[in-house]
């Protein structure tokens, strides 16, 4: 029996495979947070997990599937194989829910058949009707061989059907497929050619699994003839050579008491069809003599070739992660650039800025000017009440409530144009939509503004930063001139009216080149920044003259600032309420994936995987 | 048409006894297809009306034609896996060998096989573009049906699959079945459960009777118990199913043997369900069950937007009356800061209407004299209505509003108006606005007017004006003729009428102020009332125009689907009749899905 101690020749492939079955396993949550595509259901993904990772491990055993289609017979002949019944055969079709395992006496390690059937509940067969109920769960029958007639190192399945409207059914046929060495595959008149079942077949051709065909069900002798022109379709559609075909006549009787007579058939079909009869018994013999080793290693190598394979493989995930990833980087450009609006805001009221130089110059002014500014101002309030009076000058109340709504509708009409943007790049990129999607479609667009008004009622004209930010500037500018304070009263009476340009959009600080960790640190963000040249030109054609003079002085860069750091800490107000009520860390996300590229974990998959393409070479 | 039952067609072929159904049912049920029809393009570019749309462009034409084809025979297509005796079972029927059975090669039949009456007109089936043979037949079972002998549809592979590129035998069958009425599936124990013919029944199953047959009854198990509970599951009502053994039934009738019992019995249902008469009923049946299915089909597509199309109807109204409550509040704000113009305005108009009399003339003469003095003009409280923010805003709400209606552009436009847009809506608010507010001023005025207080207070007015000149001329004419003609007292007649003129304008002054306290009176709590009707006046409707129209599209397509879905299953109620033995496909599937 060539049933003896097994390769021991693929131990360094055995590193190999674990290292990448490890690297695959580590990569899968983030392909998930890409949206890659799940690799859980592909042939190569079957292979690597189900096949080849349970080879690594135990002693290798030798797995027999009988497989085909919905009420073929699978069951009888698993049953005749086996030489006891280990699955209820029914008249009716895909009653099989679940594969069930015989395994040979002495081998009955729960732990270790789980280790060979991954993807399913591995659970012992109580009574023959188990593999019969419906479930969502793939379970895995299994018993110990009642007959005592398996060789040792045989594991014999009966699988559900590979063409029924029950799909279940199907994916569990097919991790059956992956797992096993050889597939017993049977076949009627009605079904050889039928597409699902070519498919199934077609797909053990390519994972280099040893193929026995039985033919069941003949009118025998009548149909002995034909099976010759079966099996050359059988073979040219699927691109299987089996290593032997038997033809099974019908005899219900004589089946149902697990006895099915076998009539070998030449590979070439050729031949005299009245070769001996044989049993079931004499076939698991005939199986038992083949040579397993060879079986095995025919099948390993298939495997690899489906994992390695560049167009359809391990290596095809790996390049559809990183494409993935280029996508991401894409959407996170999209969004940087179509996510950005100019406020148009008020100015700042003059006397906002003024009060906060006042203030600062205040202990730095002789005596005389300040008796002389005090007269000014009390001559300013006099004509101002005067104004005020007579209807021409609004007073100070009513000054702040008109400031306050225009304000508050700027900042709304950027918010509606922020809106107006990020759908348009929803519109524009199918991952943007992915992630924003959700809430700029189940969000609440009427709470948002709600919040927005509320944040905007309670913020102080002047804030504390505001209020350090002009005495920072002030003194910088102070230490750097002579004659800072008549420079700064002369320019405050020109150059005052700006209305500088402010933007908020999603900016991102660590530009573009930045290691993955760097990245997060300094990524997307809503952001306002104030448009210097805007700025400068609303200067020039408001202040006129004055201005230009003032630009020799250095000090229009002065004023411009303390203007414009005022309106940018407005439009904040906006920045802040757009990242806490709209986007909340959906920036963050996207920036994550944007990165995911220079991830080491797919360097490491791809090591992985030519380690084990060079070894399996060798 | 010329068919071999010897019915009339045409519209008076309906009035039949036994029918079922009268004209004025057929009748109902045209006038249904052309409602359905207008409804199911009446709400074009939005994703759901378009899905019923398409699903209407196939199913349309085939309810349409019920009524003229009632009379034609009907075409029956037999189905099923290769290998389930499809062939043997036309072969039995047809009475001789029309059609290639066998298993020397799968698939067997990979051109349709069209069998026929001798007198039976088959010139609509497009029985060449199939590639089809046309067979005639003397048997009884064919004489008033045509059995369309089909290819298989599990053999040809899946289009991505690079195995057979011959076969085509499923591409075949989508194209022959289109043209079958009634489906007679065939199927063995090894075939019924088979996904690949599953698929394809399901497919052209909607309203298409089906007769379902288990071949193979000499080899066979009896499956058919099992089979009806997987027909069930994928929402069949399966009155009965047929078991029959084709290759018997050709035995025994070359044999000159009468049929067994299930092969009669077969062929007792073709008589009595499918041939002659029983064509209309089905054909009538399948209409009912089409139309049935389509709602159905219909209702799913807009079960998911129902409740956002509500919520984003009632958002359309919130933020009409959110824009209101923003115009209103500006209006009042400028009314009430110009105050005093309207009330110079009302009073005007008041007094405009008092004719004659020496105090209205007084009147005019001070109101001339007004005209000079500055004053702002009324109609500009009108400008600016609605700001572009508020405008915006609620045009963003609605957006988000939309989108979860699956309505987006360009059923309904952007947050942001494009600035000519922009321009249009603002100047139609404002002249709304402007239109709005000056009517309501006119009716007020109006009102205030045509008060019979204000007639009486007219009348007073004068009393005591006229009453002070004849005093003032009584005196005047008494001091000249009585003083200086008669008594010959020397008189400083100029001073006193400067002083009298003087103070008749005085009394004329302080009339006049009682007359503005009069009629203004009140004034204040008119405004608020007028403001209260701002609603009616849908001055802001042209901010939210599309939003508007778009929920009112979607939400009127919806509620005309619901009241054509209660109509489809009332009419065709009384069309459908109970058979013995047809299939219909009454339900989705349950559960476990066809994938």
């Amino acid at each position: 029996m060539s049933l003896g101690p097994s390769p021991e020749s693929g131990k360094p492939e055995a590193a190999a495979i674990r290292r990448l079955c490890e690297s695959i396993r580590g990569l899968a949550p983030l392909a998930r947070s890409l949206a890659a595509p799940d690799p859980s259901r592909s042939a190569w993904h079957d292979e690597l997990f189900v096949k080849l990772e349970p080879q690594t491990a135990g002693e290798p055993m030798l797995v027999v599937a009988v497989c085909g289609g919905t009420n073929t017979g699978k069951s009888l002949i698993a049953n005749a194989l086996a030489g006891s019944a280990i699955s209820r055969s029914s008249p009716e079709a895909a009653r099989t829910r679940h594969p069930v395992a015989s395994l040979p006496r002495g081998f009955s390690d729960p732990a270790a058949v789980a280790r060979f059937f991954p993807g399913f509940d591995v659970v012992r067969l109580a009574g023959e009707d188990d593999p019969l109920v419906d479930g969502a769960a793939h379970r895995l029958f299994w018993r110990e061989d009642a007959s005592g007639r398996q060789p040792p190192r045989l594991v014999l399945l009966d699988t559900p059907d590979v063409d029924g409207t029950l799909r279940d059914n199907w994916r569990r046929a097919e991790l059956v497929r992956s797992a096993c060495d050889l597939i017993v595959a049977v076949l009627t008149q009605q079904k050889y050619n039928d597409a699902a079942v070519r498919e199934f077949f077609t797909a053990a051709a390519a994972a280099g699994k040893a193929v026995v065909v039985v033919f069941n069900m003949l009118e025998w002798p009548a149909q002995a003839s034909v099976i010759g022109g079966w099996l050359e379709t059988f073979r040219r559609q699927t691109g299987l050579d089996p290593i032997a075909v038997y033809a099974a006549p019908w005899n219900r009787d004589r089946a149902s008491q697990g006895g099915i007579d076998f009539f070998e058939v030449a590979a070439d079909a050729a031949r005299d069809p009245s070769s001996a009869v044989l049993s079931a018994a004499d076939l698991v013999e005939r199986l038992t003599r083949s040579d397993f080793d060879a079986i095995k290693r025919a099948a390993i190598a298939g495997s690899l070739a489906i994992v390695l394979d560049e167009a359809a493989g391990g290596p095809h995930w790996l390049e559809t992660i990183e494409l993935q990833a280029a996508r991401w980087r894409e959407a996170r450009r999209i969004l940087i650039e179509e996510a950005q609006v100019k406020a148009h805001l008020p100015a700042a009221p003059r006397e906002v800025v003024w009060n906060e130089i006042w203030k600062w110059l205040e202990p730095r002014r002789s005596r005389f000017d300040l008796a002389v500014s005090g007269a000014y101002r009390i001559a300013g309030s006099g004509v101002a009440w005067l104004g005020r009076r007579i209807g021409l000058l609004r007073d100070e109340a009513g000054k702040r409530g008109d400031f306050a709504s225009e304000e508050l509708a700027g900042l709304k009409t950027a918010m509606g144009d922020f809106l107006d943007r990020l759908d348009d790049a929803c519109r524009r990129d199918e991952l943007v939509r992915s992630v924003l999607g959700p809430r700029l479609v189940q969000g609440d667009r009427g709470a948002w503004f709600v919040e927005l008004e509320r944040r905007h009622a309670a913020l102080p004209l002047v804030s504390e930063d505001y209020r350090t930010f002009v005495r920072g500037e002030l003194d910088r500018f102070a230490a750097s001139r002579p004659d800072t304070v008549g420079w700064i009263l002369t320019g405050l009476n020109v150059g005052a009216i700006v209305r500088p340009a402010v933007t908020v959009g999603l900016g991102l600080a660590g530009a573009a080149a930045v290691p993955a960790a760097a990245a997060t640190a300094g990524g997307l963000t809503a952001l306002a920044h104030h448009v210097g040249d805007v700025v400068v030109g609303a200067v020039a054609s408001i202040a006129g003259e004055g201005a230009l003079e003032l630009t020799t002085s250095g000090l229009k860069p002065l004023l411009e600032s303390l203007f414009a750091g005022w309106s940018v800490r407005r439009c904040d107000l906006l920045a802040s309420t757009l990242r806490d009520v709209v986007l909340g860390d959906s920036l963050e996300e996207i920036d994550r994936r944007a990165a995911a590229a220079s991830d080491p974990r797919i360097a490491e998959a791809r090591a992985a995987i030519r380690a084990l393409a060079g070894g399996g070479g060798g | 048409m010329k068919t071999n039952t010897g019915d009339a067609t045409g519209p008076g072929a309906a009035h039949e006894a036994g029918d079922g159904a009268s004209a004025d049912q057929l009748l109902a049920f045209d006038a249904f297809v052309g409602s359905v029809d207008r409804w199911a393009r009446s709400f074009p570019q939005w994703p759901p009306a378009v899905r019923i749309e398409e699903e209407w462009a196939a199913v349309g034409p085939r309810l349409a034609a019920v009524r003229g084809e009632l009379a034609r025979v009907l075409v029956v297509g037999v189905l099923g896996g290769t290998g389930t005796g499809k062939s043997t079972l036309v072969n039995a029927l047809a009475g001789s060998e029309v059609t290639a059975a066998g298993d020397v090669a799968r698939p067997t039949t990979t051109r349709p096989v069209v069998v026929a009456g001798p007198q039976v007109d088959c010139g609509w089936l497009p029985i060449e573009r199939w590639g089809a043979k046309l067979v005639r037949s003397d048997s009884a079972a064919v004489a008033e049906i045509v059995l369309v002998d089909c290819p298989d549809p599990d053999t040809q592979g899946r289009a991505d699959a690079a195995t057979d590129d011959a076969n085509r035998n499923r591409d075949l069958l989508e194209q022959v079945l289109p043209e079958c009425d009634v489906l007679l599936v065939v199927s063995t124990a090894q075939k019924y459960r088979s996904w690949a013919v599953a698929r394809e029944i399901v497919e052209f199953a909607p309203g298409r009777p089906v007769l379902f047959v288990q071949t193979h009854a000499s080899r066979d198990f009896d499956i058919r118990d099992d089979w009806r509970r997987e027909l069930e599951r994928q929402g069949f009502d399966v009155p009965g199913i047929h078991r029959i053994d084709g290759v018997e039934a050709i035995r025994r009738a070359a044999a000159g043997l009468p049929p067994d019992e299930g092969f009669s019995r077969l062929l007792e249902s073709i008589r009595t369900e499918l041939a002659g008469r029983a064509a209309r009923r089905v054909r009538r049946t399948g209409a009912g069950d089409l139309a049935q299915w389509f709602f159905r089909q219909a209702s799913a597509s807009l079960a998911g937007v129902r409740r956002p199309v509500e919520e984003f109807v009632r958002g359309v109204a919130r933020e009409r009356s959110r824009l209101e409550t923003v115009l209103g509040g500006g209006l009042r704000r400028r009314l009430e800061g110009s105050g005093a113009s309207w009330r110079r305005r009302i009073v005007a108009e008041t007094i405009d209407s008092w004719q004659g009399g020496p105090f209205a003339a007084f009147l005019r003469a001070v109101a001339a004299v007004a005209r000079f003095w500055p004053g702002r003009e009324a109609a500009s409280i009108a400008d600016n209505g609605l700001a572009e923010s508020e405008i915006e805003q609620s045009r963003s709400i609605l957006v988000g509003l939309a989108a979860r209606a699956a309505i987006a552009e360009p059923l309904v436009g952007r947050a942001r108006l494009p600035e000519e847009r922009a321009e249009v809506v603002a100047r139609e608010v404002q002249l709304r606005t402007a239109g709005w507010l000056s009517a309501g001023v006119d009716a007020l005025s109006a009102s205030r007017r045509d008060r019979p207080s204000s007639t009486l207070l007219h009348v007073a007015c004068e009393v005591v004006f006229g009453g002070l000149l004849l005093v003032v001329l009584f005196r005047a004419g008494w001091s000249f003729f009585h003083d200086r003609l008669w008594k010959g007292m020397p008189t400083d007649t100029g001073g006193f009428l400067w002083e009298s003129l003087f103070w008749v304008a005085v009394c004329g002054l302080a009339l006049r102020w009682l007359v503005v306290a009069v009629v203004g009176r009140g004034l204040d709590r008119d405004v608020s009332s007028l403001l209260a009707r701002l609603p009616e006046s849908r001055c802001v409707d042209p901010a939210i125009t599309d939003f508007a129209a778009a929920a009112d599209g979607a939400a009127e397509f919806i509620a005309e689907s619901d009241r054509l879905t209660a109509e489809a299953s009332s009419l065709t109620m009384g069309m459908a009749d109970p058979s013995v033995s047809l299939g219909r496909l009454k339900r989705p599937p349950s559960e476990q899905g066809e994938g």
